[in-house]
Order: C-alpha cells, then structure tokens, then sequence
C-alpha cells in the first residue's frame, strides 16, 4: 500500500508532467512507478533479532511530500565539449538518449522510494560526454528550498569518455517542520570510459533523506564513487556498481560524519558479473553524540566472474558513548576463481597516538581533532575534485571545533 | 537468495512434489502436532506437572510463530516436513527415526561406516537401527569418579525426576525460551533425551564429558536437549555428536544446549553433526557466562541438506569470554549456515570468531553471525575471523555478519576472506611427489586444523578421515 494515497493520485503525476511538457513515455513510466508503489517494499533494511536497524516505513511521508511545492536552486559548471543541461531541457534536445537511458540502470520499481521519486521528480540533470572526451570537473549544486524535493540525475558516457563530476545538495531557507529529499542516479559507463561521481549530501537537519546511485560499467570501464553524508536528520543511501563488462573497476569510497541525532544508513553493493573486474570498497565514518550509523557493503561474484578481485574495508571512529555504530560487510561468492576480502573495525581514537600527540606538547582536544580529521586521508585521498576534497575537510573541521 | 532456492527446487522434481501432497491428504487425520500428543509424551516419561506445563505452552508458540523465511539467503525450509512429524515423537507408536534393518540404510551411509572402520554395534546404534550401543562399561567407570565429587552427568529424562528443582530452574527458562524462534518452540514441546550435566564448585573433570555414548538410548535423539551448569570456578569439556553421519527417516533435527557458566568457571563445548544429507539440522545454542567465566563452542558441520546453527553465548559477568570455532563444509545438494552470536552486556568481557568454511560441488557455506556490544560494555573486545574456500564454479560461499556497537570504549574487527585453493600450493606439494588428490586433502586438513587441534585425538582423526571421504568423492 501506499504511504500517500491522501497526497498524491495519478492526477497529481499527470499536473507535474503536463506542466513540463514531458513526451507520453515520461509520464506513462512515471505512471507505472505510481502504480508500483503499492506492490513494492520499501528498501531492504537490516534486521537482526528484536532490531530493525532503520525504519523507513514509519516515516511520516503524509507531512513531508509535497509534490507541488519542489523549488531549488540549480547551479551548472561544466567544460566545452560536454552537455551538461537540466533534465527538462535534455528531454527536449536529447530525447532519443534520455529516453535509452531513463530508467536502465535504476529501475523505477526498485522499491517504494525510487517508484515514489520516479513518480514526483520536477528536476534533475543529464550529463553526456560523447566518444573520447576528457571533460573534467562537471559541478551540479542543488539548493532546496521546499518542503521536498525529487531529484534525477543521468551520466551518460560514450566509448573512452572520462569525465570527474561533482553533485552536491543544501538546503536553503529553514522551514518549520521535517522535509524529504530524495535522489536517483543513473550513470551508464561506456566501454573503457571513466567517471568519477562524488557527491556531498550538506541538507539541513531536518532533512530526510533517500538516495540510490548506481552504474552500469562496461568492458574495461571505470566508475568510482565518493559518497560524502555530513547532513540530513535521517539519510539511507546507497551506492551499487555492476561490473557487467569484462575487466571493468570500481571503486566505491564513502565517508560520513554523524552528531547530534543523525542517523546514516549507508550502503555500498557491487555485483561481479563478467570476467577480470575489480572493486575495491572504502567507507569510513566518524560518530558522535546520539548519532548512529548502519553499514551495510556487500560483494556479489556471480557465477560467471572469473577471475575476480573484491575488496572491502569499513571503519567507524566513535567520538562519543551515546552513539551507535552497526555494520554489516557480506560477502556472496558464487565463483570460486576469486580473491574477496573484507574487514571491518568500530572504536575510539587510539590512545596511543593520543598518547604520542600530547606527550609531544600537543593539547589533548586538538591532539584528538587532528587524529580524527587524519582519520579520512584515505578517502580524501581518492577525491579528485578539490572542491569535495576541501569541503569535506571543512565540514569535519567545524563540527570537530564546536564540540567541546 | 532466489539461485539458492531455485537450486534447491530443481533437486526436486514437480512429479515428486505431487506425488507427495496426494500422500498427505490421505493420512489428513493423524497428521499435525496436537496437545493429546505432547500429553502422551508426557505421561509416558511420568513427567511432573510443571514439565507438562512448559511443553503445552511451548507448542503453543509454536503454533502462533511463523516459519523464518525472511534471513537475506537463507536456507529454503518448505520441505521440512513438520505434519509427517507425530510417528517420530509418539512413544505409542512403533515408528523410530531410525530403519528396522541395517540394509535398508541408504548405501552412501553404509558406506561411510565402512570406510571409518567403526564396529558393527556401533554403526547399528548410530544409524538408529536400533540396537543399543554398548559403552555402559566404559560410561560406568567414569560416572563412579564423577560422583565422588558431585558431578552429574545423566540422561536428561532421568534428570527431570532425579535432580527436577535444578532442571526446573534452568530449562529453557534463562538461556533459550521457547518464544525465542519457531524451532525452539518446537523443542520445548517434543524435546526428549540428551544430557544433564551438573558440575559443582571448584571442580574440574579433567576428561571430556561425551555424549557420543549415549545418543541412542532414546530413539534418534532428533530434539535432544542438553543442559549444562557449571558452578563457581568449575571447569569441564562436552562433547556431543560424532562425525560418523547419522541416518533418518524423519528430516528434521532440532535440538537444545543450554549452558551456564558460573563466576571464573569454563565450558567448552565441542560438536561435530554430520547427520544424513536428507536432514534439516535447525537447533538452538546458548550460553551464558558469568563474571570472569569462559565459554568455548567448537563445532563442525558436515552433514545435513540444510543447516541453520548460530550458537551464542552471552557474556553476563565482566570479564567474560566467549570463544567460537566454526568449520563448515558443503558438497552437493547442501546449505551449511551457521555461524555465531555474542552479545557483550558487561564491561571487559572478550569475544573471538573463528570460522572456517569449504564450499564444494555445489554446496552452499554461510557465515552468519551477530556481536552486539551493549552500552556500558566498555573495554570490551571483539575479533571476528571467517576463512572460506571454495572448490568449484557450481558452489557459493556467503559471509554474513552483523555488528551492533553501542559502547565506544571498544575494539571491534571482523575480518573475512574467500578463495580458491591455491593452484601454487597444489603445484608445490605436487612438486614434492603427492598427486594432486593429495595436495589437495592436505591443504584442507590445514586449512580446519585450528578445529582439529581443538578435539581430543580420537575425534581429530575421526573427522580428518571424513573430510578425506567426502572429498574423495569430488576429487575423484
């Protein structure tokens, strides 16, 4: 069933597309994603005895979707040679690619939550780096300003593209109340392409927040990810790669810093599904106060994906004794020509080097910011865009100096 | 999930499964678990009231709780047959779970006996022909020097008469409610047999305690239950099962251990099942540890078609430990998943996992294992290892945990790995003048030897010798 059948009806869906001018197969997909709603689950949460580790079907949806009311601002940088254009405009010159692409990755039906923004999107981006281009540093921000807000963004790269893209969202004016933003990525990795998709989630704290991002990587292609979660009251985001084209890569690196009552719920999949690829997994995640994070990262090797190489490390630093850290690192193996890995650790900043800092004079707060802020080398590292590298160092600096 | 499931289906034919249901209807009236036969059970033991009691309502919440079908990969449970189950449990009935006669066992297990070279009294017993295994003897000598120092070991029936406010304290009533899953449930209503085990103050029986010789003397043992309590500073190491499989018609063994582990005492308990490859191995296993105490489960799992086994141990006292060592290996047509549960409620406690794994010809190996570390369980330490090693294209090796942290003060690492035999390795030893059979035999018996070394030599070898058998067959 439904959570909204109040709020929204087809008559809802059929206003926001017919106010865009959208082709009859955009609305009749969203019009399928409407009536999926009430025949799929919302996203799979871990359960383990007497725990759900997030409950997204308690939410109170009724309150925070408000299909009419989506404004943001939109802020486009990119190089010559690419398209980068809002999502309405792409429909109009670009109709036949959108129309190829909308939808292949992520499918609508996926669960309640992407049939639901698949059936209330009003904007979103469609980035196309034809054969051969080296496009870098395409920037995408995204303020929101309403009560809710349904994003779409589409990466579309041709044979050898390469392009570094950065996607971020804040929230603009406070409003009274919660809110709900949700977020689909679709990123089609063309043959020995490579793309680079960070993203930084910085919406206000009373922000609800559902994000899926996932690419389709063909033979000898590269998709990696960063996925930065500083905001939002609740955020469950995934990330998924498939490597469905022999000798394709992914690296899927993470990294969140939760205070206050936070909750991340985090996940990052790949599925091997041809021969010679490669993922390598990198989350890390600081709590503090009544935060609480949940991991989730799995390792799917399908049958047919030999010779594979699968590697998974998490690590959570807990600032704080009101915290929770849940993780749950699995791996599914149904190819026995693979090296799969994974590791996992949760604790406090080593008292040792706090042992070392001080003794050489340094003062014990800034001794453990530094340890702290040391913590996300190896994701900052990985960062490509200076601008995610400079402000994910900027947000952890800041919460660190305000506690106390 | 659905390649699991579909995998399994295809091992039965739609013809089978028709032919089947038409059966069921048939007997339609003396099918399904009622109250009149957990009385007649009962009554036949002469069990006090209370028992009565506990196992009306434990088939209770049987009846109410659904069938666990929604862990992400589990083992598909649609074919355990729960309504064929009553001529197994009725002692008014003249249908054991075992065969009337040794050559009505299926000739791969007739085979196994042979092979281990275990006597033909005990092959008999344990393949539940029927015969009685004749270890009084021995059981006798060591029960005579347990008694001298207050030790109880006896046959857990006996035990609700003999020593009932002690079982009517601890069963299932601490460690493993009936409400905590629907098989539980189920073995709170049918349980019979399995052992007692009582060991007092400061005292350490410096054998390990076996139940080995005493499995048969109540039918199959299928919903045995096994309750050890191991007073202040005690120590003891139990052993149930055997490696040698065990055979029967019923396809469903659900069993109980319950065991506590007083202020600075030490438990271990080891276990080896290897039950038919029909069989749906589903028990619960739990143990709570004391301040400054020690539990150890070391178990292996071998057999069955599928098995869903996580013995946990809740660590009550500081400064408890709990210790797990895990092996598993699956060939054909099989689904091992077990795995562990810790849950740290007091501050300095330890936990260690270490699960071994080998997936084979089609088999399914899961780890599947939760260490919950509750608020206020500072300096507490957790490390969890899972090794797995997959044979072949056609099996599938999964690794599940979960890790719940509610305390900062803690040092929590889960690490996991899966691959394939090592082709170098192969070739070195091949280089050395063993075939490749051999090579291979020999890096799996290192491979489970943190197990092996774990159990007394006759069990060590026992089980090396099984693991050769079983993979003889997929070397071949």
């Amino acid at each position: 069933m439904s959570v909204l059948q109040e709020t929204i009806s087809e008559e809802t869906v059929r206003e926001l597309s017919e106010a865009r001018d959208e082709p009859d197969w955009l609305l009749e997909t969203r019009l399928d994603a409407l009536e999926a709603l009430d025949d799929v689950d919302f996203p799979d949460v871990i359960r383990t005895p007497g725990r759900m580790w997030t409950n997204l079907a308690d939410l109170d949806y009724e309150s925070m979707v408000d299909p009419f009311s989506q404004t943001e601002t939109k802020e486009w940088e990119a190089d010559e040679g690419i398209d980068v254009l809002p999502f309405h405009e792409a429909v109009e010159h670009e109709e036949s690619l959108v129309r190829d692409a909308f939808g292949s990755v992520v499918d609508p039906e996926t669960n309640h939550l992407t049939a639901l923004s698949t059936a209330l999107f009003t904007t979103g981006t469609v980035v196309y780096v034809p054969e051969g281009v080296d496009a870098e540093d395409v920037t995408i921000r995204t303020t929101m300003n309403g009560r809710s807000l349904f994003n779409y963004t589409l990466v579309v790269t041709e044979q050898s593209a390469s392009v570094t893209i950065l996607e971020r969202q804040d929230s603009g004016e406070d409003l009274d109340g919660a809110r709900y933003y949700s977020g689909l990525t679709e990123i089609v990795g063309g043959e020995n392409a490579y793309v680079q998709y960070g993203s930084l989630q910085d919406l206000d704290q009373t922000t609800y927040n559902y994000q899926l991002k996932e690419a389709d990587i063909d033979t000898y292609g590269t998709v990696d990810f960063i996925d930065v979660n500083i905001g939002s009251r609740l955020t469950k985001a995934s990330v998924e790669s498939h490597l469905n084209g022999d000798s394709s890569e992914s690296k899927m690196v993470g990294a969140f810093y939760g205070h206050e009552d936070q909750h991340f719920d985090i996940d990052a999949r790949v599925w091997h599904n041809a021969e010679h690829t490669t993922a390598d997994l990198v989350t890390r995640g600081v709590i503090d106060d009544e935060a609480r994070s949940v991991y989730e990262g799995v390792q799917n090797v399908g049958a047919g994906a030999w010779d594979t190489n699968s590697y998974q490390r998490e690590n959570t630093l807990m600032l704080s004794d009101e915290s929770e850290a849940d993780a749950s690192p699995k791996l599914i193996i149904n190819n026995h020509d693979t090296e799969a890995s994974h590791s996992a650790t949760v604790g406090q900043v080593d008292q040792q080097d706090l042992f070392y800092m001080t003794s050489r004079g340094v003062d014990e707060r800034l001794a453990r910011n530094m340890l702290v802020e040391g913590f996300y080398v190896p994701v900052l590292e990985e960062i490509e865009v200076e601008e995610l590298r400079e402000d994910l160092t900027e947000r952890v600096r800041e919460r660190l100096q305000s506690r106390d | 999930m659905s390649s699991d499931q579909d995998q399994l289906k295809e091992t039965d034919t739609e013809a089978r499964f028709e032919f089947k249901k038409e059966e069921k209807s048939a007997f339609e009236a003396e099918k399904g678990l009622t109250e009149e036969t957990i009385r007649v059970i009962s009554e036949d033991k002469d069990e006090p009231e209370w028992m009565l009691e506990r196992r009306l309502r434990a088939l209770r919440q049987f009846q109410e709780m659904p069938m666990p079908t929604d862990w992400p990969g589990q083992p598909d449970l649609s074919e355990v047959e729960i309504d064929e189950i009553v001529p197994y449990i009725r002692p008014d009935i003249d249908t054991r779970g075992g065969v009337d006669d040794w050559e009505d066992l299926p000739d791969e297990i007739q085979d196994t006996f042979d092979k281990l070279g275990i006597p033909e009294a005990e092959k008999n017993a344990l393949s539940g022909v029927g015969a009685q295994y004749e270890s009084e003897i021995v059981y006798q000598n060591m029960q005579e020097r347990w008694e001298e120092k207050g030790v109880i070991f006896c046959d857990m029936d006996r035990a609700v008469q003999e020593h009932e406010e002690k079982v009517k304290e601890y069963f299932m009533t601490k460690a493993v409610p009936p409400s905590d899953n629907k098989f539980a449930a189920l073995h709170g209503a049918i349980w019979s047999g399995g052992s007692f085990v009582y060991i007092p103050e400061d005292t350490t029986v410096n054998m390990p305690v076996q139940a080995y010789f005493r499995m048969n003397s109540d039918g199959m043992g299928q919903f045995e239950h096994t309750l050890i309590i191991a007073e202040e500073n005690s120590e003891v190491h139990y052993i149930e099962g055997c490696s040698a499989p065990k055979y029967s018609e019923f396809n469903l063994h659900s069993g109980g251990v319950e065991v506590f582990v007083g202020e600075g005492a030490h438990v271990q308990y080891s276990t080896v099942q290897n039950w038919s490859k029909n069989t749906y191995n589903l028990n619960t296993k739990r143990a709570i540890a004391e301040k400054d105490a020690t539990m150890e489960w070391v178990s292996g799992s071998m057999g069955s078609k599928a098995t869903m086994l996580y013995p946990s141990t809740i660590l009550k006292g500081p400064g408890a430990t709990d210790n797990h060592i895990t092996i598993a290996m699956a060939g054909e047509g099989q689904d091992i998943d077990t795995g562990a549960k810790v849950y740290h409620n007091a501050p300095n406690t330890k936990s260690t996992i270490e699960s071994k794994s080998i997936a084979k010809d089609g088999g399914r190996t899961n780890y599947r294992g939760l260490v919950h570390i509750s608020d206020g369980a500072e300096d507490s330490s957790t490390s969890v290892e899972c090794d797995a090693l997959m044979f072949d294209n056609e099996s599938t090796s999964d690794t599940m945990p979960y890790m719940e942290i509610e305390e900062s003060k803690v040092d929590v690492a889960h690490e996991a790995t899966v691959g394939k035999i090592g082709d170098e390795d192969v070739f070195y030893l091949q280089s050395r003048g063993l075939d490749d059979d051999d090579a291979k035999q020999m890096i799996v018996a290192g491979f489970i030897e943190p197990i092996t070394e774990e159990l007394p030599i006759e069990y060590a070898v026992e089980l090396n010798r099984l693991i050769e058998l079983e993979m003889e067959g997929s070397l071949g």
